[in-house]
């Protein structure tokens, strides 16, 4: 007969990972499984941008201590993950878009982001770089980017250093419930613990199911793209009032390209694809507010699954009717912001108070209201 | 954005002999075929139009049958699509490409992929340095370009590249200093009864030895570089002796001073655009590694995908017009233009012929396989991943970190990630993955396939656009 | 120059003037980049990004990236470009 685990996190994401590595730390036994590599998924291949400025504004508080975190990685994880703090920059290129800026930057302030509105002159002092048509910049010096692809690297060796039993490439087919917790049917052989975490990404919806719970959660794609390396050409991470680009040179000289513009593909396929003139899209956008890009070549672009709630706010906290069973996931910008919320949930496993309230997904379960006609 | 030019049946991307062939087949049995090439002009790299010379002055066998065939095809209903390069191709099927005139689009509802090979280079400490080139890279100067390399430069690797290179340079009065060759003589002979199918190559193959036989290049059987030396160029080199699985063993090492050289060790499939549009892969390693699935006419696990030629598995330029034909035919039937009686006459012959090719190509490939033991005996500062400067020391200590396949190991090393995408360190990056944890080469993977196929500019890909025009899409929730 | 690269057969191609780093350097027009430079003598092309070590041509068929250099400005792999007359070309990569 296997262990019997306190926990069970399945899904090793980013959410996941922390939420295992922190109920570790807080003296549990903890099993964490994926049905691929560590972090490959959404928490490998997103753009690593830690910003505020595309944070949702219910979601700020937790960003700015999630980006302390990241700033902080090394003494926490224990390991790099390439986390460079710098200067943030959203763009309003005309006057419809500079009305749309300062509304959100407000808004976002008011939630805590030192978001500060400066004209574009004052932007290109900031970033010589930057395009001299920018209208409006909101400024935020609460911004910086993590190397994505190290994310896997580091909560690997986090973990296993934490005691934490780690079975990847062994996908969960079911769970069920027992008299002493859960049983999780994976591929290689059945899991035994007393409590368990779905952290699934966009797979939670069926995770959930398993459960008999059910939690839609829509599948975006997103689409990146990378350059080789090139000299010097920015040092901010640069956005747009309405979030469609985020902007960034890496130490080594890549600039990736990013801003969740849409390719095609589903989850359950598990392949998604470019669509060719979006790519073009976003280059243009990115060439247009860095001109010194348009020297550079595209290397590589791919595409990577961001799941999303109804109401686009995390599903984070108890499953409801279900006791000891917990999700977390769905959350928008999820890598800035993550490591925080997932922290929050290991708070709650280990019979904390957590510091901020947690996103339970009551509110998503009830039956969405008829549209009319 | 333009929208695609779709009044294409049928697209073939690569103008090699597999493509030429299938792209020619299919607009003779009714379909209207675009080929694209991002050389100017078809042929590939085996059927390279030569081009310092008037293309009647060249003598080798590969260019008169490059030149037939560039005949037919110009004389062929087919739209020639060269000077193109390939950047994107997505579902069913759409090619992005940039050419002289900017991007371009095109769309059909059949695809062939004739893309071919690249080179594998087993690295060895000093293989980046300027003056060692690949062996592919000889041929291409010399059937195309009328170059050789300078007065002292070594030649090495496996396979009959390595005699059809040190011949023609012989013939042209520019020998290598010496030839090093993995293979052994008996080697050699254990390929020979699969030529008695193919008297041309045979006599050939005759022509070769007896050029570098009276030009009395000095042949290292069984041997290997262990290192080129040189400061901003090879200044120098030195081989060793290997065994029968091309691993290094004892014995003394020849130092050889030379300012350039010419060396590979068989070719891997470049099968991105299968791999990109999500075709079922499987691993063979007497094929050069990993190909799609596919069946005796090219058709891959995609509906209306074909894929062949080199990039379906190492069987050499013959058998490539063979599988055109094939593939050619089956886009024709599978398009509704030929029906099955006409379909099964016609393939019959193609059939028939790729079955009788297939022995000598099967003892071609062997020759010119991965050695696995070869891999295992790379030193650990050498460098695998040129673009990056990965080592080898590299890669391992990822594996040991955990990296189990070689998408992780990418991500946690680099290695691949630079502007080759892969394509120079990848089979190598894989088997010292796989040796490393003891798995086998289907455990350990691919490399995902991702556009663009080759790197481009993004100004080349900006075309004229105003602000205004750009189809941002609705603003994120607040 | 002794360590150059040998044109072993007659081109008939007009032959036309570069610029390679200030140097004006005949080559036949037409003729693939990285060819015309190795003939030309110039073997080392750029330094690795990485670890900044030397390197020159290496696949010549579009595959390998080492021979991706500044012409007119823009960075381009010198086997698959030919040669204008006029090209302004420099020995160094992207970075």
């Amino acid at each position: 007969m296997s262990t019997m685990h306190d926990l069970i996190v399945i899904g090793g994401g980013i959410n996941g990972a922390t939420t295992a590595l922190f109920a570790a730390r807080g003296g549990m036994d903890v099993a964490v499984i994926d049905r691929g590599p560590l972090c490959r998924e959404a928490s490998g291949v997103n753009a690593g941008t830690l910003t505020m400025q595309m944070t949702r504004v219910a979601l700020i508080p937790y960003a700015l201590r999630a980006h302390h975190m990241w700033a902080t990685a090394r003494e926490w994880l224990g390991h790099d993950v390439g986390v460079v703090v710098c200067d943030g920059l959203s763009l309003a290129f005309t006057e419809q878009e500079a009305e749309l800026l300062a509304f959100r930057a407000g808004k976002r302030r008011e939630a805590g982001a030192p978001i500060t509105l400066i004209t574009g002159q004052q932007a290109l002092q900031i970033e010589p770089g930057l395009s001299d048509k920018a209208l409006l910049a909101g400024h935020c010096r609460v911004d910086g980017y993590a190397n994505a692809y190290l994310t896997g690297l580091a909560f690997r060796t986090a973990l296993l250093d934490a005691g934490v039993t780690l079975t990847e490439n062994n996908p969960a087919t079911d769970i069920r419930q027992t008299s002493s917790g859960f049983e999780v049917v994976t591929k290689q052989g059945p899991l035994r613990a007393k409590r368990v975490v779905i952290a699934g990404g966009v797979w939670i919806e069926e995770m959930m199911g398993w459960l008999g719970i059910d939690l839609p959660i829509k599948t975006l794609v997103n689409q990146l793209a990378v350059t080789e390396r090139i000299p010097t050409a920015m040092r901010t991470v640069v956005g747009i009032a309405n979030g469609l680009l985020s902007l960034k040179q890496y130490p080594h000289g890549t600039v990736v390209i990013g801003g969740g513009w849409q390719g095609s593909g589903s989850r359950e396929g598990g392949t998604c694809s470019l669509l060719p003139e979006r790519l073009v899209g976003n280059i243009r956008l990115a060439c247009h507010a860095v001109p010194a890009l348009k020297d550079a070549r595209l290397a590589r672009a791919w595409t990577g699954f961001e799941a999303e709630t109804r109401d686009a706010l995390p599903a984070v906290g108890p499953v409801p009717g279900i006791h000891n069973a917990y999700v977390i996931g769905s959350i928008h910008s999820g890598y800035t912001s993550g490591p925080y919320l997932a922290k929050l949930l290991a708070d709650q496993i280990l019979g904390r108070e957590p510091d901020l309230p947690l996103f339970p997904i009551d509110r998503l379960l009830k039956p969405e209201p008829l549209a009319q006609g | 954005m333009v929208s695609p030019h779709c009044h294409f049946d049928v697209l073939v991307l690569g103008g090699g002999p597999a493509g030429m062939v299938s792209a020619i087949t299919a607009s003779q049995n009714g379909l209207r075929v675009g080929l694209i090439d991002e050389q100017v002009e078809a042929g590939g790299q085996i059927w390279r139009a030569p081009w310092a010379s008037s293309p009647q002055g060249y003598e080798s066998p590969e260019a008169r049958d490059g030149n037939k065939m560039r005949d037919r095809l110009a004389l062929s209903s087919v739209t020639c699509l060269f000077g193109r390069r390939i950047w994107s191709v997505t579902d069913r099927y759409r090619v992005d490409l940039l050419g002289a005139d900017g991007v371009e689009t095109f769309q059909a509802p059949h695809l062939i992929v004739a893309l071919g090979a690249h080179e594998r280079v087993i690295p060895f400490p000093g293989w980046t340095l300027p003056g060692v080139m690949g062996l592919a890279a000889a041929t291409i100067m010399l059937k195309a370009h009328g170059l050789a390399p300078p007065k002292d430069w070594v030649l090495a690797g496996v396979g009959p590249l390595l005699a059809a290179v040190a011949a023609g340079y012989a013939r042209k009065g520019h020998p290598p200093k010496a030839i090093i060759d993995l293979s052994g003589p008996s080697d050699w002979f254990a390929a020979l009864p699969s030529l008695a199918s193919r008297p041309g190559l045979f006599k050939q193959g005759v022509g070769w030895v007896l050029s570098i036989v009276s030009s009395r290049i000095p042949i290292y059987f069984r041997h290997a570089i262990r290192r080129a030396e040189g400061q901003d160029r090879i200044s120098a080199c030195v081989v060793g002796p290997v065994d029968a699985d091309g691993k290094s063993i004892d014995g003394p090492e020849v130092g050889i001073a030379c300012n350039a050289m010419m060396v590979g060790n068989g070719l891997v499939p470049g099968g991105e655009v299968p791999r990109l549009l999500g075709a079922d892969q499987v691993y063979r390693h007497e094929l050069g590694g990993w190909i799609p699935e596919c069946d005796p006419f090219g058709r891959t696990s995609l509906e209306h995908l074909y894929a062949i030629g080199d990039g379906a598995g190492i069987r050499g330029g013959a058998v490539a017009c063979s599988a055109g034909k094939l593939a050619g035919l089956a886009a024709a039937h599978d398009a509704g233009r030929i029906d099955a009686g006409a379909f099964a006459h016609q393939s019959a012959q193609a059939l028939a012929e790729h079955r009788k090719l297939s022995a000598f190509s099967d003892a071609m490939a062997h020759m010119i396989r991965l050695r696995p033991a070869q891999v295992a005996s790379i030193e650990a500062d050498t460098v695998i991943c040129r673009c990056e400067d990965v080592t080898r020391q590299d890669l391992v200590a990822a594996a040991r970190a955990g990296a189990r396949d070689v998408n992780q190991l990418k991500h946690f090393t680099r290695c691949g990630m630079g502007p080759c995408q892969g394509r120079m360190c990848g089979d190598v990056a894989a088997e010292i993955l796989a040796q490393e944890h003891r798995l086998d080469r289907q455990a350990v993977g691919y490399w995902t396939a991702r556009p663009p196929l080759r790197p481009i500019s993004l100004q080349s890909m900006l075309g004229r656009f105003d602000y205004a025009d750009i189809p941002i899409p609705k603003p994120a929730p607040l | 120059m002794v360590s150059a690269f040998t044109r072993i057969v007659a081109s008939h191609h007009a032959l036309v003037h570069i610029n390679v780093d200030g140097v004006d350097c005949v080559a036949p027009a037409g003729e693939p980049l990285a060819t015309s430079l190795l003939a030309a003598g110039y073997v080392m092309l750029r330094h690795s990004p990485n670890r900044h070590n030397p390197r020159g041509a290496f696949c010549l068929m579009g595959v390998c990236q080492e021979c991706a250099i500044h012409v007119d400005g823009q960075i381009v792999q010198a086997c698959m470009t030919p040669v204008r007359a006029g090209m302004v070309v420099q020995l160094r990569g992207a970075v």
